[in-house]
């Protein structure tokens, strides 16, 4: 495993913030540690980037306890992130990079064409405190990975992003993934882990709730149903095999399917009788199952397609 | 270790490049002429003007002549003139207290339009009651005070020996018992002048003073700069906070000692001057004397490491400079300290309180550095393991074991610390933090 927290504990004067914690992250995917705000997702990563010491549990990368050049191998970018103002793009970039053991030299080839990907090419030169707020976290997100590690730790990454700038970094993302790249981040929007993440882990009040591939968990908890909109007479489809109860709205059905359901002859055999007009295969959401199994308040988590938290 | 070298040198060449930096190394020492060269070329300067004098005598005994008469045996410098300059002689009858009046008035006006320096009052039958002679100025001055005392009292006592029956020469009396001014010398036959060495004292524990205060509050202040402007979080997931706060204790204290190197090439320079300057050659005992050297240079570094980790753990506990003062007030006064009973090192630099106080850590830098310099050891002296030296090693050690013990603690807190936003964190936390 690439990364793995065994058992991993964590208290606050006397407040536990993440209980017995645990979770394996394969190597070369996407993985979202979800939860509500003050679930614990902060204090874990913090633990995995090894800014606190966790009270028990152990920590293991790449199979081993990690070593003091562990940070080399990590790109981190905490929720609260900043800059420092004065320096110019070029000084900050090459910087971050020498704390992350990477010599000037080397870095300096990959600072022009990184900071063209994001837009900020004729920045180069200028101070941090010349770029707008939506510059600044490129810039980050940029500091973040010029040392091509092979972690990468984004807390809350899309807090703040305006939709443009997410569109882009969710692209980079991606290509890192397809480089090899490990991605863990947290995000307290359940929309977000559902468009990037292969697997997640779900945390409520320090607590995992689930984790998996996220296909898994969907077939695992998804009661999936049907949305189905036909020509003619569809009184035949509710004793079709794999059928559970189906409910008629006024240009719809909806048909509940059984586990052992198979989605694809269901189809054809609708199709056989009458003319189908449309076909959907519901699945519920990362926020309906969250809802379902952390037995919390729904309006501690932003809804899908709601404001998200700046 | 290659990573605090990193943070060690952006402090060092975020300071080294600014312009307050520049700004420092030419004013400061612009300011310290000011304020202390200055002075001493101004007292120094006196000497080759003199002093003006009026005498109102209503003895009726010539007292006052006869004073005004023996200050000619004071010269100026390098000159056959006189030094006191006797401006009125006023011999009035000692029941005329109506033109007294008058002429005291007259002379006092003098002095405050500065037409005058002293006026000696003589009050009819002075020579029996001593306050019955005083002197009026504004500005009296330890050297003319002495020898106005001097004169006066020979006047006085001619006249009462005068007026008695012991038959013996006046002369011969005044020989006898004549008073003596001691000149101080050392044990190597050498004597440095007070004022330089009060003046040399200050500066040195001034330059340490003034750094440590200066560049210890640069090591806060970028620690609060860091948790403002949020980049912490990403410095700390790359190096460990105490390579992070060394890196900042270290560059910052290298910008130190550029500045101080900066100084001494300029004092060089200056000093290649020093025969025109007219700056005393004493100073050369102070300035070349290897154990101050030496340990200016350990009392800078101890007191600098020391000061600037305290800083530093302010900075991890708070979030704003405004917050740090109240804070940076009460470890100021520790530093100023010394400066404060420097009365009690210049009466004696071995009085128990001063020894007692170079042996506390926070005061140690400054005031063992007052004292070494108004004791001016030497080697060949004093043994490395009595005397001034022997508590000069004592009071470093202390400092140093308080330098290990504030890493360690500052260690503790500040890992914590550096993440905490927004709110302080309360006595009872810090202790939990320090037993984690």
């Amino acid at each position: 495993m690439f990364l793995s927290l065994k058992n991993v504990r964590k208290e606050f004067d006397g407040k536990v913030a993440v209980d017995d914690l645990c979770l394996e992250v394969p190597r070369g995917i996407i993985y979202g540690i979800i939860g509500p705000n003050g679930a614990g997702k902060t204090t874990t990563i913090r633990m995995i980037m090894d800014i606190t010491a966790p009270d028990s549990g152990s920590i293991m990368f790449e199979g081993q306890p990690r070593r003091p050049d562990f940070k080399n191998h990590v790109g981190y970018l905490p929720e609260e992130r900043g800059l420092y103002k004065k320096m110019t793009l070029h000084e900050i970039i090459i910087y971050l990079s020498e704390l992350k053991g990477m010599s000037p030299a080397k870095t300096r080839p990959q600072i022009d064409p990184w900071l063209e990907r994001v837009g900020l090419a004729d920045y180069g030169q200028k101070k941090v405190e010349e770029l707008s707020k939506g510059m600044q976290q490129k810039l980050q997100f940029v500091t973040t990975i010029i040392h091509d590690p092979d972690l990468i730790v984004l807390d809350e990454l899309f807090s703040g992003l305006d939709p443009l700038n997410m569109e882009l970094i969710k692209d980079i993302i991606l290509d890192l993934k397809r480089a090899g790249k490990t991605v863990l981040f947290s995000t307290h929007v359940m929309e977000q882990a559902e468009k990037l993440c292969d697997n997640i882990c779900m945390i409520s009040n320090g607590k995992k709730v689930l984790d998996g591939r996220l296909a898994d968990v969907r077939a695992q908890f998804g009661k999936n149903s049907v949305q189905l909109e036909i020509d003619g007479d569809g009184h035949f489809i509710r004793s079709l095999p794999g059928v559970g109860d189906v409910s008629e709205f006024s240009n719809y059905l909806e048909l509940q399917l059984l586990d052992n359901a198979d989605s694809n002859a269901l189809l054809i055999a609708i199709a056989q009788k009458v003319t189908v007009r449309r076909f959907d295969i519901v699945e519920p959401s990362l926020y309906d199952i969250f809802i379902d199994m952390a037995k919390i308040d729904p309006s501690e988590l932003d809804k899908p397609g709601g404001e998200r938290h700046v | 270790m290659s990573k605090m070298l990193v943070v060690l040198k952006r402090e060092y060449l975020q300071v080294v490049k600014s312009k307050s930096f520049i700004i420092g190394i030419v004013l400061a020492p612009l300011f310290m002429i000011a304020v202390v060269i200055l002075p001493m070329w101004l007292a120094g300067a006196k000497s080759s003007t003199g002093e003006k004098v009026s005498i109102i005598d209503q003895s009726g005994a010539e007292i006052g002549r006869r004073f005004a008469e023996s200050l000619d045996e004071y010269k100026l410098e390098d000159s056959d003139k006189p030094y006191y300059i006797l401006k009125d002689l006023i011999e009035i009858e000692p029941g005329d207290d109506i033109s007294f009046n008058f002429f005291k008035d007259s002379l006092r006006t003098q002095i405050i339009d500065q037409q005058l320096k002293y006026f000696l009052v003589i009050r009819p039958e002075a020579h029996l009651l001593d306050s019955n002679i005083y002197l009026v100025t504004n500005s009296d001055n330890f050297v003319s005070l002495n020898r106005f005392e001097r004169k006066i009292s020979n006047v006085l006592s001619t006249m009462r020996l005068n007026a008695s029956d012991v038959n013996i020469s006046i002369d011969s009396v005044l020989n006898i018992t004549r008073r003596i001014d001691l000149v101080v010398h050392d044990a190597k036959g050498e004597a440095i002048p007070f004022q330089i060495k009060y003046f040399s004292a200050i500066i040195f524990a001034g330059i340490i003073m003034g750094m440590i205060l200066s560049y210890g509050q640069l090591v806060m202040r970028s620690v609060i700069e860091e948790k403002n402007s949020r980049i912490m979080e990403v410095l700390v997931s790359s190096v460990s906070p105490f390579q992070l706060m060394l890196g900042k204790v270290l560059g910052l204290g290298a910008a130190t000692f550029t500045q101080i190197a900066a100084w001494v090439a300029m004092g060089s320079l200056l000093y290649s001057q020093k025969a025109t300057l007219d700056i005393s050659p004493s100073i050369d005992r102070i300035l070349f004397n290897p154990v101050i050297v030496v340990f200016f240079g350990l009392f800078l570094i101890s007191g600098y490491i020391l000061f600037s980790t305290l800083f530093a753990l302010i900075g991890s506990m708070i979030n704003s400079e405004k917050e740090a003062q109240g804070y940076v007030m009460p470890i100021s006064l520790l530093l100023v300290a010394p400066f404060i009973v420097g009365i009690s090192i210049v009466q004696d630099p071995n009085s128990t309180l001063a020894i007692v106080l170079s042996m506390i850590p926070v005061m140690a830098p400054t005031m063992m550095m007052m004292r070494l310099v108004f004791i001016v050891p030497t080697l060949s002296e004093y043994s490395l393991t009595s005397g001034i030296i022997g508590e000069a090693i004592i009071s470093l050690s202390i400092v140093v074991v308080t330098i290990l013990f504030t890493i360690w603690l500052t260690a503790k807190i500040f890992r914590v610390g550096i993440l905490m936003y927004g709110k302080r964190p309360t006595l009872p936390e810090i202790i939990r933090w320090v037993k984690h």
